[in-house]
C-alpha cells in the first residue's frame, strides 16, 4: 500500500457507454458501463467467459463492438481510420500468449514499431530500446530472438515493446496465466513498477495479491455485465454479492 | 569402429529370417544393375550426344553467334561460384561432389574447339570461388554480398541483354538447356511475386478481389499446362490487340506468358497456405501496435509464411523447371526436344535415344538437386532463432 495515499487519480481517460457485444448466439458484453481515470490502475477479474477479455480487447478495437459508445482519450472508436490509429497509438497491449514476433530479434520487436509507426531513426529507436531492456530488466538479451527467452522474458519483453510507443493507456490480457509459477513474480515485478511511475492501466489477472497491493479499483465481470465494483479492501473486507463472494471463495 | 561395422553386417544379414531373405534379394538385384548400367556405358557410343553438344545446349542458334552463350555462362559461373562460396559455404565433401559434376559435365561437352574456353570458364569458376574466400575475413565482403544479390535479380535482364544486343539470332532459335534455363527463370521471376500479390488477394476482407484472385488461381489450375500452351499456340494472338504487333509476338514470349500465369497460381496456393499458418496473435500485436497494413504484410505476415511454405514452394519451382519442356508443343527446341529429335530424325544416330535421353535426364537432375539443396540450405538458415 505504498504510494497509493499519495497518487493523483486524473481526468476520465475512458468511457464506455453500456457497449455490447455478441459471437454469434453467445453474447460476451451485455452492456458495459465504466469509466477509467488517468493513472488509474484498474483490475478486471471474473469467471471464464464472463467477458472480461473481450471488454479490453474492444477497447483498442481488437474486437469491434457491436452497440454503445467507447471514448478513448477524447476519441471516440468507430469505423473511421483515422481515429482508430488515434486510439492504438495511444493504448499498448500486453497479451496472454505474449504475441512476440519470432522472426525478428528482440531489438527489432521493440524497434520495429517506433520506426515503422513514428518515423524515428534507427539510432534513435535502438537508444529507446535498450532504455526500455534495462528498465524491464534484459538488456542482455538485446540480440536474441524471442524463442531464446524464458517465458517471464518473453512476456517482459512484450511489455518493453508496447510501452516502446509511448502510450497513455496499458492493458494487460492475463499477462501471466501462460507463465510458469515461478516466472510469474518477475513480470508482476515490473507491472508494479510500471504502475508505480503513474501508466493507466487496466489489467485483466487473477493475481489478487499483486492486484490488492497495485490495484485502486477492482471490476467483477460475470456473464457478460459488471455485478460489482469498488476499491481492493471493499472487495476483500465486505463484497455485497453473492456471485462475487463465491468466486472471492473460490479463487483465494 | 570396424567392431560396430561388422556387427551391423551380421545383423543385417542373419537378424531373422526375414531379414536374411530381403537382404539377399536387394543384393542380386543391386549386381543385376550395376552389371547392366556398366555395360550399357562400356557398350554405348556416344558420338550421339559429342556430335550434338551444341544442339543440346543452345538450340539452333547459329555459330557465329555462339559468343553470346559463352559470356552468359561466364558470367553466371562467376556469379555462382561466388555465392557458393558467401551465401551456402558448402563442406568438403559437398565440394568434392560439385566439382565431380563439373568435371562430368566438361568431359561431355568440351571438344577440341572450345577447349580454350571452357578453360576460361573453369578458371572464372575456381578465381571467383577463391576471391570469395579470400575476401570473406575483409570488411569488403558485405558490399561484394550485396552486389553478387544485385547481380542475381538482373541475371535475367543481363541475360536478356546479351541474346538481344546487336542483332541477335530470334528467340524462335533460342533452344536446348539454355532456353530451360531462360524460360525457368523468368516463369519463377514473375510468377513468383504475382503468385505472392493473388495470395494475399485471395486472403483479403474486400470481396471483389477475393473472388477475382479465386477465379484466376482455380482457372488457370483447373486445366492442365499443355492445354494451356496449345491455347497460347492457337487463340492467344486472336485475343491480343493488333497495334505494336501484338498479335504477331514470338512463341518464346508466349511460352512466357503461359509459364509465369502457371507457375503464379500454383505459387500463390503453396503461399495461401502458409499465410493460414500464422496464428491470430501475430496480427492482432501488429494491430495494437498500430503497424500499416503494407508493414504488417511485408514486415510481420509474409516472411513468417513464406518461411513455412519454402519446401512446397521450391518444390513447385523444380516441377516448374521441368514443365518447361512441355514447350515442344510450341515447336521450340528445348532440351528434351533435342534429345529426342535426333535419334529419330538423323541417320546418323538412329536408335541412339538412351544415351541421348541419359544426358538430357543429367543436365535436369543437376538443376533440380541444386535447387532442392539451395531449399534445405534457406530452411536451415531461417531456423536460427525460430520457434
Amino acid at each position: 500500500m505504498k504510494n497509493k495515499s499519495k497518487k493523483q487519480i486524473g481526468n476520465e481517460i475512458i468511457s464506455t457507454d453500456n457497449i455490447t457485444k455478441s459471437f454469434g448466439k453467445f453474447q460476451a458484453l451485455k452492456g458495459i458501463t465504466s469509466k477509467i481515470y488517468e493513472q488509474e490502475v484498474v483490475v478486471v477479474f471474473g469467471p471464464s467467459g464472463s467477458g472480461k477479455s473481450t471488454y479490453i480487447r474492444t477497447l483498442n478495437r481488437l474486437e469491434p463492438h457491436d452497440s454503445g459508445k467507447i471514448i478513448v482519450d477524447g476519441v471516440e472508436i468507430t469505423d473511421d481510420v483515422r481515429n482508430l490509429q488515434h486510439v492504438r497509438s495511444n493504448v499498448g497491449m500486453v497479451f496472454q500468449q505474449f504475441n512476440l514476433f519470432p522472426h525478428l530479434s528482440v531489438l527489432r520487436n521493440i524497434t520495429l514499431a517506433p520506426q515503422k509507426v513514428k518515423g524515428l531513426k534507427r539510432s534513435d529507436a535502438d537508444e529507446i530500446a535498450m532504455n526500455l531492456l534495462k528498465r524491464v530488466g534484459i538488456p542482455e538479451q538485446a540480440s536474441k530472438f524471442p524463442s531464446q527467452l524464458s517465458g517471464g522474458q518473453q512476456q517482459r519483453l512484450a511489455i518493453a515493446r508496447a510501452l516502446a510507443m509511448q502510450p497513455k493507456i496499458m492493458l494487460f490480457d492475463e499477462p501471466t496465466s501462460a507463465l510458469d509459477p515461478e516466472m510469474i513474480k518477475e513480470v508482476l515485478d515490473v507491472m508494479t513498477e510500471l504502475a508505480e511511475s503513474g501508466m493507466t492501466m487496466i489489467c485483466v489477472t487473477h493475481e489478487m495479491g499483486f492486484a490488492r497491493e497495485v490495484a485502486d479499483r477492482f471490476l467483477f465481470f460475470d456473464e457478460g455485465l459488471i455485478v460489482e465494483e469498488g476499491t481492493p479492501d471493499h472487495f476483500f473486507n465486505n463484497p455485497k454479492e453473492d456471485r462475487t463472494k463465491l468466486f472471492l471463495s473460490q479463487i483465494l | 569402429m570396424l567392431d560396430q561395422k561388422l556387427k551391423w553386417i551380421f545383423n543385417t544379414f542373419s537378424g531373422s529370417v526375414f531379414n536374411t531373405v530381403i537382404s539377399t534379394f536387394c543384393i542380386v538385384l543391386l549386381f543385376f544393375l550395376i552389371n547392366n548400367l556398366l555395360g550399357f556405358i562400356s557398350n554405348s557410343e556416344w558420338a550421339v550426344v559429342t556430335e550434338n553438344r551444341r544442339l543440346l545446349l543452345i538450340g539452333r542458334m547459329p555459330q557465329e553467334e555462339e559468343w553470346r552463350a559463352w559470356s552468359i555462362l561466364w558470367i553466371s559461373s562467376f556469379l555462382i561460384f561466388s555465392s557458393l562460396k558467401s551465401f551456402v559455404s558448402p563442406s568438403k565433401k559437398e565440394l568434392a561432389f560439385i566439382s565431380l559434376i563439373v568435371m562430368i559435365l566438361c568431359l561431355i561437352f568440351t571438344t577440341e574447339s572450345s577447349i580454350f574456353k571452357v578453360s576460361i570458364t573453369l578458371l572464372i569458376s575456381a578465381f571467383s570461388y577463391f576471391l570469395t574466400k579470400y575476401i570473406s575475413n575483409t570488411p569488403i565482403i558485405h558490399k561484394f554480398n550485396k552486389f553478387l544479390i544485385i547481380l542475381w535479380i538482373f541475371l535475367v535482364p543481363l541475360i536478356f541483354c546479351l541474346l538481344l544486343i546487336a542483332d541477335g539470332p530470334k528467340p524462335t532459335l533460342w533452344g536446348g538447356f539454355l532456353l530451360n534455363i531462360i524460360l525457368a527463370s523468368v516463369a519463377i521471376g514473375i510468377g513468383f511475386p504475382l503468385g505472392l500479390l493473388f495470395a494475399l488477394g485471395r486472403a483479403s476482407s474486400l470481396p471483389a478481389i477475393k473472388i477475382a484472385c479465386t477465379v484466376y488461381i482455380e482457372t488457370i489450375r483447373g486445366a492442365p499446362l499443355v492445354a494451356w500452351l496449345l491455347l497460347a499456340w492457337f487463340v492467344l494472338p486472336k485475343f491480343l490487340p493488333e497495334f505494336w504487333g501484338l498479335n504477331d509476338i514470338s512463341v518464346v514470349v508466349r511460352a512466357m506468358i503461359i509459364l509465369s500465369a502457371f507457375t503464379s497460381a500454383y505459387t500463390a496456393e503453396v503461399i495461401r497456405g502458409g499465410l493460414q499458418s500464422i496464428p491470430k496473435g501475430q496480427i492482432e500485436a501488429a494491430d495494437s501496435l498500430n503497424l500499416n497494413v503494407i508493414t504488417k504484410t511485408s514486415i510481420i505476415i509474409l516472411p513468417q509464411a513464406i518461411r513455412v511454405v519454402i519446401p512446397a514452394l521450391i518444390s513447385t519451382f523444380i516441377g516448374v523447371f521441368k514443365d518447361t519442356s512441355l514447350v515442344f508443343i510450341l515447336a521450340l527446341t528445348d532440351l528434351l526436344q533435342v534429345g529426342r529429335i535426333i535419334p529419330e530424325q538423323d541417320p546418323e544416330f538412329f536408335g541412339k535415344a538412351l544415351e541421348a535421353l541419359c544426358v538430357v535426364a543429367f543436365m535436369f537432375w543437376i538443376v533440380s538437386i541444386a535447387l532442392s539443396n539451395l531449399s534445405s540450405r534457406v530452411e536451415k538458415s531461417m531456423g536460427i532463432g525460430t520457434r
